[in-house]
């Protein structure tokens, strides 16, 4: 990611405006750069032969590999740094992409619906517990530990910061024995919890009012509590 | 004015940050503290806090996908 090898733009404090040796010269990336949209163009095209969907697969992929690495968009940092830093930066840009995606679901939904055809995705509509809420903790703290959710490990893992592939490995670990005892923790205790579908509550318009107004409350909050938090 | 470099290569996100801010926190005014880092996220991070905190910052690519965070302490 370091085609300029310079300093940074930022200010300079008198002290440190040193001259510092480099170590070693840097290596010229942009051929391997080249290299790896041919690589990944050939893919690409190898793939739209087989099927439609991996090649959309693939391409969207990419695309969200390459905005999370260059957008620095972090989920665990959303979570961390309010209480690490007190900046809800990243927080804030979760919770635009919640809001983006929250009116662009509703679109998908509703437009199924609308013509009558079985609506996408009604599988996740999964029923809440306190299985959950622990889970959703337990989860947390891994991703603390790791230092990434399954995003933002993957992401690391192809810039070559080999130690999160540590975490990537045991992340497939764990997912294929939960997997493995899915059917064991949903019949004793999520399938119990209520099973809750925002449109059948509030139809389609007031569920995405609902929702969004819940994410402007949460982004408020966001700005009030980052403005405590460095103002002391 | 002492300059400390701390040494955070090969260590995940939050950890930089959290060195950082416990070594700044018994450093001087006027010190630089050198956090090196080979974390995409920290270096973000390390001097975004820095800054909100009202330090000199300064971050410097010393190799590829390595950094130098260099923070003068103001306060």
């Amino acid at each position: 990611m370091s085609a300029n090898g310079t300093a940074s733009s930022i200010q300079r404090s008198p002290s440190s405006s040193r001259a510092r040796a480099r170590r070693k010269p840097k290596k010229n990336q942009i051929p391997v750069g080249i290299l790896v949209l041919i690589v990944i163009a050939v893919i690409g095209v190898l793939l739209s032969l087989q099927t439609n969907n991996t090649f959309l697969f693939w391409m969207t992929g990419i695309a969200f590999g390459f905005i999370l690495q260059k957008a620095r968009f972090c989920f665990t940092a959303s979570m961390r740094d309010p209480y690490l830093t007190g900046s809800t930066s990243i927080t804030r840009a979760v919770l635009i992409a919640f809001a983006i995606t929250t009116i662009g679901f509703t679109a998908i939904k509703y437009g199924a619906f609308r013509s009558g055809l079985p609506i996408p995705g009604m599988g996740y509509v999964a029923p809440i517990s306190l299985a959950t809420v622990i889970g959703a903790f337990l989860f947390g703290i891994g991703m603390v530990i790791a230092g990434g959710c399954a995003s933002g490990t993957l992401m690391r893992v192809g810039e070559g910061f080999w130690m999160q592939l540590i975490a990537l490995s045991f992340f497939v670990i764990g997912s294929l024995l939960g997997a493995n005892h899915f059917g064991f923790w949903k019949e004793f205790f999520i399938s119990k919890g209520p099973r809750i579908f925002l449109p059948d509550v509030f139809g389609w318009f007031g569920a995405v009012v609902v929702q969004l107004l819940v994410i402007l409350f949460l982004y408020i909050a966001a700005v009030k509590y980052e403005r405590a938090k460095t103002n002391q | 004015m002492n300059e400390v470099v701390i040494d955070c290569l090969g260590e995940a996100c939050p950890v930089p940050l959290v060195k950082a801010q416990n070594k700044l926190k018994e450093m001087a005014v006027g010190d630089v503290l050198i956090v090196q880092i080979d974390h995409s996220c920290a270096m973000k991070n390390v001097p975004e806090w820095a800054r909100k905190d009202g330090h000199n910052v300064e971050v410097e690519e010393v190799d590829d996908g390595e950094w130098e965070v260099i923070i003068e302490k103001t306060h």
